[in-house]
């Protein structure tokens, strides 16, 4: 009933507006049939038909005042009174174009700016995850002292799976590419990963042909069965219909296709041998479960789950630890762990959290130094418009009618600003897309929607009510008489408004500083990024991945001979300085193979073992990457299978584990009962590469010569180093792999610059972000002080004559204009040191070897705001010296 | 003259309301039932009862419609909503617990 009430209500409101002729003539058809009832009445009393409509008209009084409150009941005389305002304000806005474009720019950049930072948000934080009820997803790790977050091993994974009470589906997977043959084109390397039944259960999402992967498939001799992506069925497949059943060819062995998934299923992304978040993914295969079940020291499987409903991922947590206490009391192996649980969202977004939040708290900052700006144009045209608000103050517009007007000028304003800011924002956030770092999640989600032009919206209203209520009030204030009175000069009361105007700007500048500070900061832990010494050449390096598949490189022979005489071919190759094979290149992650080594003649530290990364490497590797020798020598030809066993070790293992002495001819083992050929005798020492450029220092690490590699690494980064160019080599690459063997695929075929260059892409990001930021609200505070300098110089014209007169020298007044924006801006930078100070902290994680409270940069900031307050007074204290001293004294 | 103060207004609402819960009117014959049925003693001027009603209308109270009247011309003919049927009952309720509290205080005084 209530809501028919209201429906009703709305229903005349919308007429009242809309229908405005109709309703007017209803009222005025209502109040004539009244009168001439009246008159009909008078006559029947026996009055001539004059006489009664005269006496009527009486008797009704004044129809125009009785019609008028009418009106005033439809309550839509605010609405007429803004409509009448807007169509104002623009004829006022028309009037000045100069002012009106300047402050309509500086918010609609500004608005922009922070609609396009709000949609990266609203795509990445806001938004659900595309899985249903993702929120259910978690992400299941292991801990330890040494490592927060640590992959699980396959059978501890089935026992997970077999003793939980939490999810309502657990499964693993871990990655493991795969080479696709025998289809009409060249064979590819396509991203896959090996999952467990239950996977895309786990997920919530369900194959748009077949089905998904059984218990049975993961027995051992089962697992030959693939799942593809939409992509790979089209693109490779042409989308036969008649997919399901065919066997394809996945590193040159038969696998059936049982399921084809649908277009867009995103990989949740994984940690170990990483591949981003996203539509990654290409082909899935079933883990199968071989060898002996009570290896419990491999950790290479990453679990994720479905939480059952109302389970949280705390007590899923404390389930997952009961369970691994049991496991630590029966194997050796799972002794030290404990589970690290995280929803599936943190998990994949966390690391761009704090960094987003930066940046809007970042373009906040702008907007608000954008409200400020536009305050304070809008107070100086108020004081030139005096005259005119008196002349309106005086015919008896009340004072909340006044500011009413200057609202609705404000809101218009930035009104303009918002719609022109949603624009930019369109254009902006494709601009931030294609700028985002690699890796950074979840970049499809990011759009300009009708969520993120509501909020725009929002902003520029909250955006002129916020910048116009100062300038509305303070006019409102207008003393009729005197503003009259004074018209002619438009000073009066300017007293009070000059020093808000100047408060205002030294907020400004506040603001300015510190973002100018956070900007600051980046750049000098970026140029520390850059500046660091990588420990290789990234220059003039050609990197590609080669992944022999099993079913014809059955044996390590197989598989050094093919490397052997594919690094000859390529050392052939003109332009070609070096060439090499490695298990890894630098900065893109590591083996986490670790222990699991003695040092002969040494025992490890209590509650330590010794560790190391593993890599393996061909005897040119180093040269080709640029690694140095420190000591020692390089692998050379004699180091075969058959001769002793040597390898290389980094700076850091060396002065770790052998302090103050030669680590070169000291030995190493892999078993624990080594007989005298399972011996690792050092023979090299190289310098040290980070794991990633931002790490705090180097891991231990060694190599093991391709051909004595107790593991067989079938898969490998060929390096090679070019005279010039080095993308010149792609094709002769690939022509010296496909004539040793035609069914491999050339994958990832990259420079090194480029693999090191996305090392730096976050931190270039968010630096050219804040850097933007930082630029637009130094601008926006020298248009501040800009304003603030010549109104006052405009006031003052005739003092200064006067001083002229008196025998100041142009020097003299240049300084005395000067001085008041110099003084605002030392004020402000004073507050914006304290405000940087203070919120420091906020900075500390995205820094890299500078403090947030870094006093160069605080020094350099205060410099550059003193410059640009000089460089914004300066036209004003130019027009101060034109004072002319003739017609000051003529005024007196 | 026109403007009424705030317990006529208030009164006037009640008045109205009650007046056309009996069946849809116009403001002439709503004016001329108030003025009958109480006697002569209560004059609705037009500046009052206008305002009144398209107040009423505005609040969703009231609903208005044009038709034919008595007299042959289309005349706005004002009738009760559900709503106003229970605002009418809530003012009723008001009015009376206000009358009766007046007149007890005028009692007692008359007492002393």
């Amino acid at each position: 009933m209530a809501a028919g009430r209201w429906w009703d209500i709305i229903r005349m409101r919308c007429r009242s507006l809309l229908r405005r002729r109709r309703v007017e003539s209803e009222l005025d058809r209502e109040m004539r049939y009244h009168l001439e009832r009246q008159v009909e009445e008078n006559i029947a009393k026996g009055m001539n038909a004059r006489d009664a409509r005269e006496v009527a008209s009486c008797m009704f009084g004044g129809v125009s005042q009785i019609e008028e409150e009418c009106r005033d009941m439809r309550r839509t005389e605010y609405l007429e009174d803004f409509v009448e305002d807007l169509r104002y304000a623009m004829r006022m806005l028309g009037k000045s174009p100069a002012f009106t474009v300047v402050i309509v720019l500086t918010l609609a950049l500004s608005i922009g700016a922070n609609s396009a930072i709000f949609s990266v948000i609203d795509g990445v934080l806001l938004k659900q995850l595309p899985y249903p009820q993702g929120q259910r997803i978690a992400r299941v790790f292991y801990r330890s002292g040494e490592y927060p977050k640590f992959p699980l091993n396959p059978w501890d994974f089935l026992d997970f799976r077999a003793r939980n009470r939490s999810f309502e589906n657990f499964a693993m997977y871990t990655h493991a590419d795969v080479q696709l043959s025998g289809t009409n084109g060249d064979p590819v390397r396509l991203s896959a990963f090996r999952i467990s039944s239950g996977y895309f259960r786990a997920l919530g999402v369900q194959p748009a042909r077949g089905r998904e992967f059984d218990f049975s498939e993961e027995r051992p001799g089962n697992g030959n069965a693939v799942i593809l992506s939409d992509r790979v069925w089209r693109n490779q497949f042409g989308a036969a219909a008649d997919i399901l059943g065919r066997k394809v060819l996945l590193d040159s062995q038969p696998y059936t296709v049982v399921g084809v998934m649908p277009a867009g299923v995103d990989h949740p992304g994984n940690s170990y041998n990483s591949v981003a978040y996203g539509d990654t993914v290409d082909a899935w295969t079933p883990f199968t479960f071989d060898g002996n079940p009570n290896n419990r020291g491999a950790h290479y499987v990453e679990g994720i789950g479905r939480l059952k409903p109302g389970v949280t991922v705390d007590q899923a947590g404390a389930d997952f630890n009961g369970i691994m206490t049991e496991l630590a009391s029966q194997h050796e192996g799972d002794k030290g762990w404990t589970i690290y649980m995280v929803p599936l969202f943190q998990e994949i977004v966390g690391p761009v959290h704090k960094m987003l939040l930066v940046l809007l708290g970042a373009v906040g900052m702008v907007l608000l130094i954008a409200c400020v700006n536009a305050a304070n144009l809008l107070l100086a045209r108020a004081a030139a418009r005096q005259k005119e608000i008196s002349v309106r103050a005086a015919l008896g517009a009340g004072r909340a009618r006044l500011v009413r007007q200057m609202l609705a000028e404000s809101l218009l304003i930035a009104l303009l600003g918002g719609a022109l800011g949603a624009l930019l924002a369109t254009v902006g956030v494709r601009v931030l897309v294609s700028f985002v770092p690699a890796g950074f999640p979840r970049t499809d989600a990011i759009h300009v929607n009708g969520f993120v032009l509501s909020f725009t919206a929002l902003v520029a209203v909250a955006t002129g009510l916020v910048f116009g209520l100062v300038p509305a009030v303070q006019a409102s204030r207008t003393d009729p008489r005197q503003g009259l009175h004074e018209g002619g000069r438009g000073s009066g009361g300017s007293a009070r408004q000059t020093r808000l105007r100047a408060v205002l700007v030294v907020g400004e500048v506040g603001l300015a500083c510190m973002l100018l500070v956070g900007a600051g900061v980046m750049l000098r832990s970026f140029v520390n990024l850059l500046r660091l010494d990588p420990g290789f050449q990234p220059e003039h390096v050609l990197t590609a991945e080669i992944a022999l598949p099993n079913a014809n490189y059955k044996t390590k022979d197989n598989i050094a001979t093919f490397y052997q005489r594919l690094l000859i071919n390529l050392n052939t190759l003109p332009g070609v300085a070096a060439v090499g094979a490695g298990t890894d290149l630098p900065w893109t992650g590591y083996d986490e193979n670790m222990g699991g080594f003695t040092i002969e003649g040494k025992i490890p530290p209590p509650h330590e073992e010794f560790h190391a990364r593993y890599h393996t490497a061909s005897p040119d590797y180093f040269r080709a990457v640029g690694i140095p020798l420190v000591h020692g020598r390089f692998f050379n030809e004699q180091d075969t299978k058959d001769s002793p066993r040597v390898m290389i070790i980094n700076d850091v293992m060396a002065r770790r584990y052998w302090p103050g002495e030669d680590a070169v001819g000291k030995r190493l083992t892999f078993d624990d009962k080594p007989k005298e050929s399972d011996w690792f005798r050092v023979v090299g020492v190289v310098g040290d590469v980070k794991d990633t450029p931002e790490s705090k220092g180097a891991e231990p690490a060694f190599w093991w010569p391709v051909l004595q590699e107790p593991f067989m690494s079938a898969s490998m980064t060929i390096v090679l180093r070019a005279n010039s160019d080095p993308l010149l080599l792609t094709e002769a690459l690939r022509m010296n792999v496909h004539e040793i063997d035609p069914s491999l695929a050339v994958a990832y075929v990259r420079s090194l610059d480029r693999v090191a260059g996305e090392q730096f892409s976050t931190p270039r990001f968010a630096l050219f972000l804040i850097g933007l930021f930082a630029a637009l609200a130094l601008v926006l505070a020298a248009i501040g002080i800009y304003g603030v300098v010549s109104y006052s110089v405009s006031q003052r014209m005739h003092e200064f004559g006067m001083r002229v007169a008196l025998g100041a020298t142009p020097w003299n007044l240049i300084k005395m204009v000067m001085k008041q924006g110099v003084l605002l801006t030392v004020i402000g930078v004073g507050i914006g040191w304290g405000c940087a100070l203070t919120f420091a902290g906020v900075l500390g994680s995205l820094l890299y070897g500078v403090s947030a409270r870094d006093p160069i940069t605080l020094i350099g900031v205060g410099a550059v705001a003193i410059v640009t307050a000089t460089l914004a007074s300066l036209p004003s204290a130019r027009r101060a010296t034109g004072a002319d001293p003739i017609t000051s004294l003529r005024a007196e | 003259m026109s403007k009424p103060s705030d317990l006529i207004q208030g009164t006037l609402d009640l008045l109205i309301l009650k007046t056309i819960a009996l069946g849809p009117m116009h403001g002439w014959a709503i004016a001329k039932r108030i003025q009958q049925v109480s006697k002569h003693v209560l004059q609705v001027t037009q500046g009052a009862l206008y305002p009144a009603l398209h107040r009423l209308e505005q609040q969703g109270w009231v609903r208005g419609a044009w038709r034919e009247s008595e007299s042959g011309r289309e005349a706005k003919f004002y009738s009760l909503t559900k709503a106003g049927k229970t605002q009418l009952d809530k003012e009723l309720e008001q009015w009376q617990r206000l009358s009766s509290a007046v007149v007890l205080v005028i009692n007692a005084a008359q007492e002393v």
